[in-house]
């Protein structure tokens, strides 16, 4: 991992945050969509009406917050390691949706977190061990 | 699925996967020589030149297929650039990290298709 910045500077912390930028405007892309939605245009069809809420710009400066961070992430940290701890996002996403939106989940997708859970922690462990021998 | 469905979603998973190498490129060249050379902004153009190819046939396949149906593919992402991470940048790959990249790579398609 060599020598890196603490503090606001740490990847893992980048790292998580690149996540909740992503997080954020997922639910921000969705809630501005449906504000404007526009069904019967042609035109809804490229996205482009999309620009109308103030929400999607919301998010749109948080997708380039979040790229940002994972540029600084890919700085520090493997592809290996960094690119399926950010895929979190994928559970996070539908789990959000259950506690926020009241959304329903079934059995087959509570399976399919569970797998990504186990996948997380087997590819977080060795970085748990290489930090604690920091 | 046709042919032409396939080869898009083939092209648009591999333009992200190659976005994610030549960024991670760009970003290590970064540690050596700082971020005012040619090399980095020419990989950094490069990686987001792909990412919006990526973008824009994920775009025109999402008009024609169902989101649940392509998302699956998406998930496949992870386990694709842990192994091209590993052979193409020489990244160390154990068991545990392929292990997990292959449970989270299951997970996302179990996830998407319920």
């Amino acid at each position: 991992m060599k020598i890196r910045p603490s503090s606001f500077g740490n990847p893992w912390l980048q790292l998580a945050l690149s996540v909740l930028c992503v997080l954020a405007s997922e639910f921000l892309l969705k809630r501005g969509a449906a504000d404007v939605a526009e069904p019967n245009s042609a035109w809804s069809w490229t996205g482009v009406n999309g620009l109308a809420s103030p929400l999607v710009w919301w998010a749109i400066l948080l997708i380039i917050a979040s790229f940002v961070s994972w540029l600084y992430v890919l700085r520090y940290i493997p592809l290996t390691i960094a690119f399926p701890l950010s895929r979190v996002v994928d559970i996070l996403v539908p789990l959000g949706c259950w506690i926020f939106l009241g959304e329903f989940i079934s059995t087959l997708r509570w399976c399919g977190i569970a797998l990504v859970v186990i996948g997380l922690a087997l590819v977080a462990k060795p970085v748990a061990q290489i930090e604690e021998r920091l | 699925m046709s042919f032409l469905a396939f080869f898009f979603i083939v092209a648009s998973l591999l333009s992200f996967v190659m976005a994610q190498l030549v960024l991670k490129r760009a970003m290590e060249v970064t540690r050596k020589s700082g971020f005012r050379n040619l090399q980095f902004f020419s990989r950094v153009a490069g990686g987001i030149a792909l990412m919006t190819i990526s973008f824009f046939l994920t775009l025109g396949l999402l008009q024609r297929f169902d989101l649940s149906y392509l998302y699956p593919f998406q998930g496949l992402s992870v386990i694709f650039i842990t192994v091209t991470a590993a052979v193409v940048l020489k990244e160390k790959l154990n068991l545990q990290l392929t292990i997990g990249a292959l449970l989270i790579s299951a997970g996302i398609v179990l996830v998407s298709l319920s």
